[in-house]
């Protein structure tokens, strides 16, 4: 026999309590899994959208805090921060520019605050400028009053081409022109709307939330951005896609604390459950202990059998949990998904690859035997004649 | 005849809270090959610690202990346990057997921390020579107290010790138990291994070879 099959049966000697202190550690590798996911999914999934995906190489804003401005919106106002229209037509003049999207973002919530919808107004370009833009149903605007649905608000509105929607905060009627292919993001929520009507309707004639702009060559990315630089008014920023990104991966950064909290209060759960199991095994088991030191048993071996124990416990609760985790990931992203404020991607926005699999058990592993060397010590410590003679 | 453990003039001190307590005064004592020794005296009269000194579970306070002719009375842990490994096998009054594990794999134990390879069928043919043959792959709670008693004397002798412990081993048993157990006793002897025995039963004292009384923590005359 092993020392392993001594400290595998050893376990079994109190079930309940081995598989409660395995849960423990398996609630806290399934959340360090999903957390480590998400961070890592997130990220790619925004640069994918906003770098990769879209086309679209530059922004033009206007100076402020995108956070309030973003927070407004949210709430259904109107952001305070407009770009001039007249701007569109200095950037189209520019020879490396391909092609410029003015547009206009805003929402409208319901009086009793239980919806809210969010509506761009473009222009034809957006279809240049956003490959992954496409109409699977009708056609572009036909009229001032056409909108085109994204998937998810044409399913909930339950319409089709040419059917009527009604907007109840700005008393206007919209005909659906035509719905876009669902991409799994931002579009599949979002009321598209010709621009003109979109400044008439929030009263921002000649304002535009932002510009953006595609590049004949990406090579010339940071000549276009220090020309526009120069020749815009000081207000104006001009974004890079991957600064962009970076700021939305900013505004993460406080749901990536909370998610991290998350996993640090798991794993104090395990902690101090293995820290309890282990202390509780070798205080009940102290005649045995030095019982095995009479047959020869050496501090070393008590040492490697207590740890041991911790390692088939936690390392059994880490594979399971580390399933478990995988298991849970699409019900994460779509948790997420609907408490994501600052960007919605495209696509998964969880990533579990082998070495974070890899990672978050090796982890949980490590701690269960770092908890495990307290007890193990006490164990090793043990000495015979003292406590065979006095328990 | 050869010495396995000799006790040179060994006194034993515990702390118990701030008192002192003289366990050993200053006795000297000598196991040979082939002894069958009975250790006698009342409660707390220090026998179980002369056995425990014996079989290197304790360094003495004072005075020397050496085994097959090496002084170990201060030596290391670790040599202690390998003393405690190869020279000497422990028998005590509550069995101390694993409850999760089979009676073959309890009587296997010790070789976990000596390192010794021993084929399953040698195990097999220890068990039956104690009379367990039909009772290998059972647990400890299916078997009566004079069996698990048998299975922890299998034990003792997995690593062929030349020496056998055994504090109080019928402590625990009923009188037919206890008598299997005492013949157990008889036959290790019988097959030239050395056998101390902490009893107060009379009948297992008077099977002994040599009985010693312990009074107060001395040898008495």
């Amino acid at each position: 026999m092993k020392l392993a099959k001594l400290a595998g049966n050893n376990l079994r000697r109190t079930p309940a309590r081995s598989v409660l202190t395995a849960v423990s550690v398996l609630i806290a590798t399934a959340t360090l899994t999903v957390v480590l996911s998400v961070d890592r999914g997130y990220s790619k999934a925004v640069e994918r959208d906003l770098v990769e995906k879209t086309g679209v190489h530059l922004y033009i804003t206007k100076e402020g805090c995108p956070i309030e401005a973003a927070a407004v919106i949210a709430q259904g106002g109107l952001s305070p921060l407009y770009v001039e229209e007249n701007l569109v037509d200095k950037v189209r003049a520019i020879p490396e520019v391909a092609a410029v999207l003015p547009f206009q973002l805003f929402t409208a919530t319901t009086k009793d605050g239980s919806r809210t919808d969010i509506f761009m107004g473009i222009t034809e370009e957006i279809r240049t400028i956003r490959p992954d833009w496409i109409i699977t149903n009708g056609g572009w605007f036909s009229a001032e009053n056409s909108v085109i649905l994204g998937s998810q608000i044409a399913q909930i509105e339950n319409v089709a081409p040419g059917d009527k929607l009604y907007s109840e905060k700005y008393d206007k009627e919209f005909v659906v022109s035509g719905i876009l292919a669902q991409n799994w993001g931002q579009d599949d929520g979002t009321i598209f709307l010709p621009l003109k009507t979109a400044q008439k309707m929030i009263e921002r004639k000649g304002k535009l939330s932002a510009i953006a702009i595609k590049l004949k060559d990406i090579s010339q990315l940071q000549n276009v951005t220090l020309k526009l630089r120069g020749d815009l008014p000081k207000e104006y920023y001009v974004l890079g896609s991957k600064e962009l990104s970076d700021g939305i991966l900013g505004f993460f950064s406080a749901t990536r604390v909370i998610m991290f909290v998350m996993v640090v209060v798991a794993f104090g759960v395990s902690v101090f459950g293995i820290l309890n199991t282990m202390l509780m095994a070798v205080m009940e088991r102290r005649r045995e202990m030095a019982y095995l030191k009479c047959v020869g048993a050496k501090r070393r071996d008590i040492l490697g059998l207590v740890t041991l124990e911790s390692l088939i416990l936690c390392s059994a609760g880490a594979i399971a949990g580390a399933g478990i985790g995988l298991a849970l990931m699409p019900a994460a992203d779509h948790l997420l998904r609907g408490l994501l404020i600052a960007y919605i991607p495209a696509g998964s926005i969880t990533d579990p690859t082998l070495p974070l699999i890899s990672l978050s058990i090796l982890l949980t592993v490590a701690v269960g035997v770092l908890c495990a060397l307290y007890p193990a010590w006490k164990a090793a410590s043990i000495v015979p004649m003292e406590v065979l003679r006095n328990e | 005849m050869n010495s396995i453990v000799k006790l040179d003039t060994v006194s034993k001190i515990y702390r118990r809270g701030r008192e002192e307590v003289q366990a050993i005064k200053n006795v000297s004592f000598e196991i040979f090959e082939g002894d069958q020794i009975a250790i006698c005296g009342p409660s707390g009269s220090g026998k179980t610690t002369l056995l425990n000194l014996a079989g290197c579970m304790d360094h003495p306070t004072t005075g020397t202990i050496s085994v097959e002719g090496k002084e170990v009375g201060q030596a290391s842990e670790s040599v202690l346990a390998d003393i405690r490994s190869r020279t000497v096998g422990f028998v005590f009054q509550q069995f101390f057997l694993i409850p999760t594990l089979t009676v073959l794999e309890n009587a296997a134990l010790p070789l976990i921390f000596s390192n010794r390879v021993v084929p399953r069928d040698q195990v097999v043919s220890l068990l039956e020579s104690v009379g367990l043959g039909h009772r290998l792959d059972h647990l400890p709670g299916q078997l009566s107290g004079g069996e698990m008693q048998r299975v922890a004397v299998a034990r003792a002798l997995i690593n062929e010790p030349r020496l056998v412990l055994a504090d109080e081993p019928t402590g625990n048993l009923d009188s037919r138990s206890a008598a299997s157990v005492i013949e157990l006793f008889d036959s290790l002897h019988s097959r030239g291994i050395a056998v101390v025995i902490v009893t107060h039963n009379p009948e297992l004292a008077a099977r002994c070879r040599k009985v010693v009384r312990i009074e107060d923590g001395t040898i008495a005359v």
